[in-house]
C-alpha cells in the first residue's frame, strides 16, 4: 500500500514483512507495511545526571530553552542539524535514543564559546557539547576521537616524563590515529628546520627522542598525578554507571577501556 | 462624628481595608460569609506564602488577630449583605441576618472562587484519585502531612504540575490568565523537591509568568537549585494504565507526542471570579467587567472605585490579583473611601 509523504517518516520506523499470514489472510510485502510509533513514553532521568557529572556539563539543568546557543553557533550556521538547543533538551529529558541518532556530528563542535557568551542563565553550553562528546566516548557510542588521542598521548608523556618531546608526541599521534609518518609537510617542515636550526639545537632534540630525559624528581609529582586521574576517572565511570569498567581501568591503567555498553 | 464603613469580605484585602480605616480613627463593619476570618489563604489551607514565604496561617493569621482585637472593628460573621440602598455617604445596608447598618461607603473585598478541575474532565481529576489539585498540595504541605499520593499514601517519585488549568482557555469561557499559578507551582515544586529530594518535579506549561521579581526567586531558583523540568506542551488528556497515571500531550520542542507516567498530577488551578459575583452586583448596584469579575472605575482619578460612587472594590473580586496586591488595594480602597464617611463640621 502506498504511502503518502513517506520521506516524512524515518526508514527505520517503517516495518514491512516479507511473509508474514494473520488469521490465514496473506499480508505478505507492502500489505503488511506500517509505521512505529514515535511516541515518547518516558523520560529517562539519568542521562542528565550523568551528563552533569562530567566536567562542563554541570550547569545543564539551568537550561530554559531560549535558543540563544543554537542562534550564536559557528557550526550550526554551515550544518543546521548542529543544534546544541535541542540536545540539551533531549538530556535534560532523558531521550537517549534521540540523542545518538547525532552523535556522529555533537563532537563537531569547535569551541568557539560564542555560545558560552550568548547564554542568559550561564548553561555553559560549549561545556555541555564537551561533556556530551565525552559521553558518547565513554559509553562506547562513538570511537575515540583525534583530540582525544592527542590529549591521551600528550598527557601520557607529561605523566611519564615530566615534559614533553614535540617529535615523540607527533610520531606517536600518528601511530594512535593510524597516519602514515611520512607526510608531506611534515617532511617538508624537518628538512627547512635541518636547515635552518642551530645544530646544537638540533643535537638535543634528537638526543631528546633517543633518551626520553626525565624532569629531577618526578616521580612523587607523577604518583599524585597518576592518583588524582585514576580518582577522578573512576568517578566518572561511575556516575556512568560503567562500574564494571572501574575495576577493568584498576588493572590496566595505561589502557582506558573503550567500547562499553552500559 | 463620621460615619462607619462596611467592608464586605474578610481575605488579606478586606483585612488590610478595615485595619487602614481603624488606624486613622473610623469605624468599620467587617461582613463575611464564612465562619472565621482569613479568606483563601485561610479557609483553603494554603502553606508558605509567595513571595514572603511565611505561612499562611502565621502571616495571614496575623492580620486576622490584629482586626479581631481592635475595637474599632465589628467583626460580623456567617452573614452576607441582602441589600444595600441609598446614596453616598449614606448608604443603609441590611444583612441576611436581619441587622440594618447605615454606612458612608463600602468597600467589596469578595474574592475569587478557586476553578473547579472537574469542569476539565479530560484531566482527570475526579475520576483518578492522584490527580489533584494546587490548593490540595497546599493542604498537605500545610497540615505537616507532607505530599502523598492520596491512592494509597505512597510518597511520589514523578510529579507532573500541569499550568493553566481553567485559564487562558476559551473552550470553557476563561480567558484570563490567573497571574499566580506560574509562581505558586514554582514554590510548590520546590517545596516537594525539597520534602522529597529523590521525586522529580515536571512542569508542563503554555508561557511561563513568574512576573516582576519572581522570576530570579521562583523561576530560576526552582531550575537552578532544584532542577525543576519545565516542558512546553498542553497536555490533552490524563488517564491510567492501572498503576500510574498517564499524561498525554506534544512535547512542542521536540514535535513528538509523549505519554509520560507519573505518580501524581497537579492541576495548576486558576481563579474564577466569585461565584456570588452576579448576587453582589445586584444588591449593590455595580457593574460586572466582560469575564465576570467587579468593574472598576477610573484608576487615574482615584483607586478602588467601582462603578457605583461610594461603593469601592479591593483585591480579587477584580480580576486574579496577589495577596500583597490584595492588601495594598485594600489599603487603597480605605484611603479612597475617606472623603464618603467624613461628616461636615
Amino acid at each position: 500500500m502506498p504511502i503518502h509523504e513517506e520521506h516524512l517518516i524515518r526508514p527505520e520506523n517503517l516495518v514491512t514483512h516479507e511473509q508474514l499470514v494473520i488469521d490465514g489472510v496473506d499480508v505478505s510485502g507492502h500489505w503488511s507495511t506500517f509505521i512505529e510509533s514515535r511516541v515518547v513514553t518516558d523520560y529517562n532521568e539519568a542521562l542528565q545526571d550523568e551528563i552533569a557529572a562530567l566536567p562542563g556539563g554541570e550547569q545543564i539543568h539551568r537550561c530554559w530553552q531560549c535558543g540563544s546557543c543554537t542562534n550564536s553557533c559557528t557550526v550550526n550556521a554551515i550544518n543546521p542539524d548542529f543544534n546544541p538547543r535541542y540536545w540539551i533538551y533531549l538530556i535534560r529529558m532523558g531521550m537517549e535514543s534521540e540523542l545518538l541518532r547525532d552523535r556522529d556530528i555533537i563532537w563537531q563542535c569547535v569551541s568557539c564559546n560564542k555560545c558560552t557568551y550568548a547564554c542568559p542563565r550561564d548553561v555553559f553550553p560549549e561545556g555541555v557539547m564537551k561533556a556530551t562528546a565525552h559521553w558518547l566516548e565513554l559509553k562506547g557510542h562513538t570511537p575515540k576521537s583525534p583530540s582525544m588521542h592527542f590529549d591521551e598521548e600528550f598527557a601520557g608523556q607529561v605523566f611519564a616524563t615530566g615534559r614533553i618531546e614535540e617529535g615523540r608526541i607527533i610520531r606517536g599521534f600518528f601511530a594512535r590515529t593510524g597516519q602514515a609518518l611520512m607526510q608531506d609537510w611534515l617532511v617538508e617542515m624537518v628538512k627547512r628546520l635541518l636547515r635552518h636550526l642551530p645544530v646544537k639545537l638540533i643535537v638535543t632534540m634528537g638526543l631528546a627522542n633517543v633518551l626520553k630525559p626525565r624532569t629531577r624528581g618526578w616521580g612523587r609529582a607523577r604518583a599524585a598525578i597518576e592518583e588524582y586521574v585514576h580518582e577522578r576517572e573512576q568517578v566518572q565511570r561511575r556516575a556512568l554507571g560503567l562500574d564494571a569498567l572501574v575495576k577493568a581501568a584498576a588493572s590496566e591503567l595505561d589502557q582506558p577501556a573503550r567500547g562499553a555498553q552500559p | 462624628m463620621s460615619k462607619p464603613t462596611l467592608v464586605v469580605g474578610g481575605g488579606p484585602a478586606g483585612l488590610a481595608a478595615a485595619q487602614a480605616l481603624a488606624s486613622v480613627g473610623r469605624d468599620c463593619i467587617l461582613v463575611d460569609k464564612a465562619d472565621r476570618l482569613g479568606g483563601a489563604p485561610i479557609l483553603s489551607g494554603y502553606a508558605k506564602l509567595v513571595p514572603s514565604g511565611e505561612w499562611a496561617k502565621d502571616a495571614i493569621g496575623g492580620m486576622v488577630e490584629r482586626v479581631a482585637a481592635n475595637p474599632r472593628i465589628d467583626v460580623r460573621l456567617n452573614t452576607t449583605v441582602s441589600a444595600f440602598d441609598g446614596n453616598p455617604g449614606a448608604f443603609r445596608a441590611t444583612l441576611a441576618s436581619g441587622d440594618q447598618l447605615d454606612v458612608g461607603a463600602a468597600i467589596l473585598c469578595t474574592g475569587f472562587t478557586h476553578f473547579d478541575s472537574v469542569n476539565k474532565p479530560e484531566w482527570g481529576f475526579g475520576t483518578f484519585p492522584d490527580v489533584v489539585t494546587t490548593t490540595q498540595v497546599e493542604q498537605m504541605i500545610s497540615s505537616g502531612q507532607g505530599v502523598r499520593c492520596p491512592s494509597d499514601g505512597r510518597k511520589p517519585e514523578r510529579v507532573a504540575i500541569l499550568l493553566c488549568v481553567g485559564s487562558r482557555d476559551r473552550q470553557i469561557g476563561r480567558e484570563w490568565c490567573s497571574k499566580v499559578c506560574c509562581t505558586v507551582s514554582a514554590n510548590l515544586a520546590m517545596e516537594i523537591r525539597e520534602e522529597l529530594p529523590d521525586c522529580h518535579v515536571y512542569i508542563y506549561y503554555m508561557d511561563i509568568r513568574t512576573f516582576g521579581l519572581y522570576e530570579t526567586k521562583y523561576y530560576w531558583r526552582s531550575q537552578e537549585e532544584f532542577k525543576v523540568k519545565y516542558i512546553k506542551a498542553r497536555i490533552a488528556e490524563v488517564t491510567s494504565d492501572g498503576k500510574r497515571i498517564i499524561v498525554k500531550g506534544e512535547d512542542t520542542l521536540v514535535k513528538r507526542p509523549i505519554t509520560i507516567p507519573f505518580d501524581m498530577v497537579v492541576h495548576a488551578i486558576g481563579m474564577d471570579p466569585n461565584v456570588d459575583n452576579k448576587q453582589l452586583a445586584q444588591v449593590f448596584g455595580i457593574d460586572l467587567e466582560s469575564h465576570g469579575y467587579i468593574d472598576r472605575g477610573n484608576t487615574y482619578s482615584a483607586s478602588g472605585h467601582s462603578s457605583r460612587p461610594g461603593v469601592f472594590v479591593a483585591g480579587a473580586a477584580t480580576g486574579p490579583e496577589t495577596i500583597d496586591d490584595s492588601i495594598a488595594q485594600g489599603s487603597a480602597a480605605a484611603i479612597a473611601s475617606l472623603g464618603y464617611t467624613a461628616v461636615a463640621v
